[in-house]
């Protein structure tokens, strides 16, 4: 333990000590934050977007006899001609219409023999505009064929708005909070995926640094490999809790502050508005929901399990990237070992945003929340919905249990790839330094 | 008692002997030889010796104990690749190897105090500084502003820092200028004086020959030859005498009678220019004989058995080995 602790210190202080650390603290949070503006300004980007050039020019052809009008959309213009299809092709050919809609029969109100012709592929969204616009026309139709007035039934249609509270065992009612979760876990469960990364490739490197520097030989001539290994990764661990106990420390000091300085404007918005009707208001509204919902999360359990998961989930990756960069004697023979080890953590970030924002206490999450190589993730993305501490706990046993059965076998691989130099190792090498005793 | 014991030593890689049937001591206050040709299966050995590897089969014991890890403290061990953290100062390093090899912070701060001193490292450091070691971590210079060779003297001095029992050198000289050789090798006399143990693998056979109390010659991971360096040299002594005789009193008819003669083994200049005759002696032709026959000759200005050198008995044994 001794030696562990003077590798650890090592590993530590000179990394701490390092400049790019230190910078990179201090303006990580705000990269992280202009890489997620950055995401969501695109996301909204693109959804607002529209094609170049305006509305596309649509020409009906064929026979409709169910759909009497198609109206005008945000996207396209429609025309109806009279033309026959193959007169309407010579016009799409020249340019002077962009898409041709071929309408043959609908007179059981089926949208099945819809045919759009354009000299350039609709993009999808442009797919699902067309087909949607023409499921309301026909709608419409069909009402006003039985004598209904659709702009009528339309003008019935109210807005909900639905407030989901979760009851606690105490009967306490909060705040569902789902968007904001969803939120927060997945932002937790990126950093989880990029400080593994960034952190467990900084163990790799240390270890093959080490090897060509064939200082490793010195150092194993008096401390056992396997103290060597963990030094380095309990290490390198401490320093990545002391970046973000730094960052937790600048963010907790930017809520005080915030909350400080626009808590009682936002109380006072909030009285404002309860007198007040109006679009401005409606949005201050929201922006003080979502600071209610903000501050009813469960920050003691969420940053309890993420530094729980995170510290676990590091400690089993970087002991197989420890391996990896004993067993390799340079940079490229790191990479064909990287990708089968890499791919369980993107598989986790897969599941955790198609399955855990969807159903976070669905079978498929629970599952991936205890299987330890994806659980650093999804069990991060499911905790702030209300997870027991019991799955917390199972799920963290599990973890914790491969990382101790995975250091034994990454130590022996460490021990006997340290020291052997030229040949790239192939994972029958590995295999047979696993079975080997010297 | 035994430092180091070796008892049937054997090891294997896949299906590579690289040590077979080794047995050695290295006796305390004793340097030890270890000779070799390349991938003979010496750094093997010394990495055994140095718990690095363990042997297949056969025992090694330290101080009379199996040997095992803690053992390592007591020892210091030198491979012949270098290596040391390139952006990490002097003394840092120094504090470190001291440290994992179980010297407390404060001892190793004394050890590196007097050994940069005797080592005329203390140039390395900001001398200016009179605030104790630990301001002067800070400005001593980094490994990569050193030279390679005070990178080996750094090197060097990590290993014997923290006072080895048995100090594990494999090829220690290489990379040193002249000046630092000598002050390196001073250094090892003095800790075998001070009754270290050392054992070291060297290609300089002047080194062995100047430095080793005993040595090992391995080739193709088995002994050729063990023991002390002058009994192994005389083990080796094949009956020849050289003798060289005045040229400008020689006899005009003696040379082309000794060329004439079966018994000689070969002629050569010698560094003062005269030409050395080696014979071959035995029960037939004595080597009083020769001496005689010399003397008839002219006057003789050198005679004096042939024993071979290290080096000699090096090259002939690997390469009738190898060829057989």
């Amino acid at each position: 333990m001794h030696k562990i602790g003077i590798i650890f210190r090592r590993e530590y202080l000179s990394r701490i000590r390092n400049k790019s650390f230190i910078v990179m603290t201090l303006i990580g949070p705000f990269l992280l934050a202009l890489f997620y503006g950055g995401m969501i300004w695109v996301g909204t980007e693109a959804v607002n977007s529209t094609e170049d050039g305006g509305p596309k020019k649509v020409t009906i052809t064929g026979q409709y006899p169910g759909l009497t009008s198609v109206g005008p959309s945000e996207s396209f213009a429609f025309q109806n001609t009279g033309n026959d299809l193959e007169s309407t092709k010579a016009l799409l050919n020249e340019g002077s219409i962009d898409v041709i809609l071929d309408i043959q029969d609908l007179g059981q109100g089926s949208l099945d023999s819809v045919t759009a012709y354009s000299t350039q592929s609709l993009s999808l969204r442009q797919e699902r505009e067309l087909r949607s616009h023409l499921e309301l026309q026909l709608h419409r139709n069909q009402l006003q064929s039985m004598g209904l007035d659709p702009l009528a039934l339309d003008s019935l249609r109210q807005g909900v708005e639905l407030h989901c509270q979760t009851l606690s065992d105490t009967g306490d009612a909060q705040n569902s909070a789902t968007t904001l979760k969803s939120g927060v876990g997945f932002v937790m469960a990126f950093l989880i995926y990029l400080f593994i990364f960034l952190y467990g490739s900084m163990v790799m490197r240390g270890a093959l640094e080490e090897k060509t520097n064939r200082i490793v030989e010195v150092i194993i001539s008096s401390v056992r490999p396997f103290e060597l290994m963990m030094g380095k990764i309990l290490g390198v661990a401490a320093v990545g809790l002391t970046q973000f106990l730094v960052w937790i420390a600048m963010g907790a000091g930017l809520i005080t502050g915030l909350s400080r300085f626009f808590g009682p404007q936002m109380q006072q918005g909030l009285q404002n508005t309860q007198s007040m009707q109006g679009s401005g208001s409606q949005a201050l509204q929201t922006s003080i929901s979502l600071w209610d919902q903000f501050h009813s999360l469960p920050f003691g359990k969420i940053i309890f399990v993420f530094v729980l998961f995170f510290l676990g989930g590091y400690l089993l990756y970087s002991s197989l990237f420890a391996a990896i960069g004993a067993a390799a004697s340079q940079d490229t023979d790191v990479q064909s070992f990287m990708l089968p080890v890499s791919l369980p953590l993107v598989f986790g970030l897969l599941i955790a945003q198609a399955s855990v924002i969807q159903a976070p206490h669905g079978s498929l999450a629970t599952w991936f929340s205890y299987i330890p190589l994806t659980s650093p993730i999804v069990m991060v993305v499911r905790s702030p919905f209300d997870v027991s501490w019991l799955e917390i706990a199972g799920s963290a046993i599990l973890l914790y249990s491969t990382f101790i059965a995975m250091v034994y076998l990454a130590a022996k691989i460490y021990r006997i790839g340290l020291l052997k130099y030229g040949k790239k190792p192939t994972w029958k090498d590995l295999y047979l330094w696993i079975r080997q005793s010297n | 008692m035994t430092i180091l014991e070796l008892d049937s030593v054997s090891k294997t890689y896949g299906s590579q002997v690289v040590s077979k049937e080794i047995s050695m001591r290295i006796e305390p206050g004793t340097i030890h030889g270890l000779l070799g040709p390349n991938g003979a299966g010496k750094t093997t050995l010394l990495r055994m010796m140095a718990t690095i590897t363990k042997p297949d089969s056969g025992h090694i014991c330290f101080l009379g104990e199996p040997l095992v890890d803690v053992h390592a403290h007591q020892m210091g061990y030198m491979p012949e690749e270098r290596g040391l953290y390139k952006r990490m100062s002097v003394v840092d390093q120094l504090l470190f190897f001291a440290e994992i090899r179980g010297l407390s912070r404060s001892e190793a701060q004394g050890e590196i105090r007097q050994w940069m001193h005797r080592l005329q490292m203390t140039d390395w450091i900001n001398p200016s500084s009179t605030q104790g070691i630990k301001n002067r971590v800070k400005q001593s210079k980094k490994l990569e502003e050193l030279s390679k060779g005070m990178a080996q003297k750094l090197q060097f001095l990590c290993t014997i820092i923290h006072k080895p029992k048995l100090l594990i050198l494999d090829e220690p000289f290489s990379g040193f200028d002249p000046v630092n050789a000598d002050l390196i090798r001073d250094i090892i006399l003095d800790l075998k004086n001070q009754g270290t143990a050392v054992v070291f693998s060297t290609h300089r056979m002047d080194n062995i020959e100047s430095l080793c109390d005993d040595i090992t010659l391995i080739n193709q991971g088995a002994p050729l030859f063990q023991g002390k360096t002058m009994e192994v040299r005389r083990s080796q002594f094949a009956g020849h005498y050289d003798l060289a005789i005045d040229e400008d009193q020689v006899e005009p008819e003696a040379p082309q009678r000794w060329l004439q003669h079966s018994r000689l083994v070969r002629a050569f200049k010698n560094p003062e220019g005269n030409w050395v005759h080696r014979f071959q002696c035995d029960a037939e032709f004595s080597s009083q004989h020769l001496l005689k026959l010399g003397s008839e000759a002219g006057r003789i200005v050198h005679f004096a058995e042939h024993i071979p050198s290290i080096h000699d008995i090096f090259v002939q044994s690997v390469q009738s080995q190898n060829h057989a």
